[in-house]
């Protein structure tokens, strides 16, 4: 049974200029990881914060849990926890008392759940927000978006200024709400961390939905980076057939984008002498890349 | 409540430091009374002979400045002039604070509705300058029975006194306005400060033209202490007038933060 977590019906916020977002449309299902990928500026933010009551839809609407953002907004924040991409908190509180102050807005008892969310990020909650370096908190961000264990949880561009391996610790949380039934909306314009956590994704650019796509089907229907090093320079042309994109040499270096039929391309790679040679998941930067030069 | 106790919390010593200010003021103010009335005859003589409208723009009555309650009522001016400021801050600042230290988008993202968060602002708000009065009230009346040896109408005094409560919601709301047309103001008490001594200017200007229709422009003229001492009851027009004021800000306050749109910061 799957039922849609979000729901967007022609959603529309026009401000003066290029920004904002029109008409755009889809749905978030239950249990689902979702990426929501494009450039800044492309209106990621502004779907959000529509989503969450921050801004007013022009026209269109959204639907969160099945009620409307706009009429029930108060009562579907209940079950959302937010994580926007730069934090701000009251500089002059204790970590601690931020995150009660954040726990009292929801009528659960949170005092475990934020011990243990802070254990698993080595956040010490007696330090003072302003005190605290960008990375930390960002920790607090993240507990505060999780510690009333939301059904649905929005998250902004999440991992500015998280190093590499709280981005990992981070990634697990995720991981572990979503296997205990989240949904999750995450947006990002680096996708290599929306290639490893999402089920679907869509793209935005200019306020417009460019694509939305099955990750499996996204990776599968692309192309090979392949590189190579000849021991003697190849000339140009050898490499010139179909499927074949983007090619480059650079004396014994080659490279280029393929998509086709593999046997062919192999048995090119055969024929020749080779000292090195890389085969690559294109990732979806270059699969992005590609939608942007085709349907921009 | 827990907005309501966070924004007392938050407001705590702000508040303790302007009610001192208050107090502290009062009492520099009706300790000098002993002197004046010590030689009451040569300091009116002096007073008269002023230019009569000077005496108009900053108050002074001569009649009855050596009277106690003639004395308070000209030194309450400057008591009101500084509980404007504490008052219009407030409102400015527990508002845009949200903005300014950006964090509008944590407690916009919470379960609550937006017309709760403005309430518990408000309600935390007035619970603070119902504090301030309480203990100006207590120390005015104290300070005035310390240093005057004549009898006076302690009520009269307290009457007067009130006023402060009702200048200070006037301007708390009018800052709450400003705040939420405005939410980005960085400089909240230089903006204050600006606003509440163009209100006081213009009741300056209008005391000493004798221009009577400037008074409503300026919630400083609207509770005249002189009117207040010889009638011992406030000018109900006035009254009405201050709550019109009071309660138009605060309604045009809740549609414009209800819809007001988030954006970015």
């Amino acid at each position: 049974m799957s039922v849609s977590v979000i729901e967007l019906n022609q959603l529309t916020k026009a401000y003066g200029s290029a920004r904002g977002i029109s008409n755009l449309s889809f749905t978030v299902e239950q249990g689902e990881i979702f990426g929501f990928i494009g450039p800044n500026g492309a209106g990621k933010s502004t779907t959000i914060r529509t989503l969450l009551g921050l801004i007013k839809p022009t026209s269109g609407s959204a639907a969160i849990f099945g009620k409307d953002t706009v009429q029930h907004g108060t009562e579907i924040r209940k079950e959302i926890g937010y994580l926007p991409s730069e934090v701000f908190y009251y500089d002059h509180m204790k970590v601690k008392d931020l995150l009660n102050y954040s726990a009292s807005f929801y009528k659960k008892d949170c005092r475990s759940r934020i011990k243990e969310l802070a254990d698993s990020m080595n956040l010490d909650l007696n330090k003072r927000i302003n005190d605290l370096s960008l990375g930390n908190k960002k920790k607090v961000g993240i507990i505060q978006g999780l510690l009333h264990e939301p059904k649905l949880i929005i998250l902004d561009e999440p991992t500015s200024g998280l190093d590499p391996l709280m981005q990992q610790t981070f990634f697990e949380l995720l991981e572990q709400e979503n296997k205990k039934g989240a949904t999750i909306l995450f947006s990002s314009h680096i996708l290599s961390e929306v290639q490893r956590l999402c089920d679907r994704v869509a793209i935005i650019k200019e306020g417009k939905l460019v694509k939305l796509e099955k990750m499996s089907v996204l990776k599968a229907d692309s192309y090979k980076r392949i590189k190579l090093e000849t021991t003697a320079p190849i000339p140009l042309h050898y490499f010139q057939l179909s499927g074949v994109h983007e090619l480059e040499v650079k004396g014994s270096m080659i490279q280029f984008l393929y998509k086709g039929n593999l046997n062919v391309i192999t048995a090119k790679l055969a024929a020749i002498e080779i000292n090195n040679l890389w085969l690559e998941e294109p990732d979806l930067e270059e699969i992005f890349m590609h939608y942007y030069e085709r349907e921009g | 409540m827990n907005m309501y106790s966070y924004e007392l919390k938050a407001y705590r010593s702000f508040t303790l430091i302007w009610t001192a200010a208050l107090v502290a003021l009062a009492a520099f103010m009706l300790s000098m009374f002993p002197t004046f009335t010590h030689d009451a005859e040569s300091f009116k003589s002096l007073l008269r002979s002023m230019p009569e409208s000077v005496l108009h723009a900053v108050g002074i009555q001569i009649e009855s400045i050596t009277s106690l309650l003639g004395f308070y009522s000209y030194t309450f001016m400057y008591v009101t002039l500084c509980g404007a400021i504490q008052a219009m801050t407030l409102g400015v600042s527990i508002i845009s604070r949200e903005w300014r230290d950006k964090t509008a988008d944590f407690l916009l993202t919470k379960p609550v509705a937006r017309s709760s968060i403005l309430t518990a602002k408000l309600l935390a708000a007035c619970t603070l300058l119902v504090l301030t009065n309480l203990i100006y009230l207590c120390a005015a009346s104290t300070l005035a029975l310390l240093v005057s040896a004549a009898s006076f109408d302690l009520t009269v005094l307290l009457l007067v006194s009130v006023t402060l409560f009702f200048v200070q919601i006037i301007f708390f709301s009018l800052g709450m306005l400003l705040a939420v047309l405005a939410p980005k103001i960085r400089a909240v008490l230089s903006i204050s400060l600006g606003v509440v001594f163009g209100f006081f200017l213009i009741g300056i200007l209008g005391a000493s033209t004798g221009a009577d229709k400037l008074r409503i422009l300026t919630p400083f003229k609207y509770y005249d202490a002189a009117y207040i001492v010889r009638h011992a009851g406030y000018e109900v027009s006035y009254l009405w007038m201050g709550l019109v004021v009071a309660v138009t800000s605060i309604i045009v306050s809740y549609i414009v933060f209800m819809r007001r749109d988030v954006d970015l910061v």
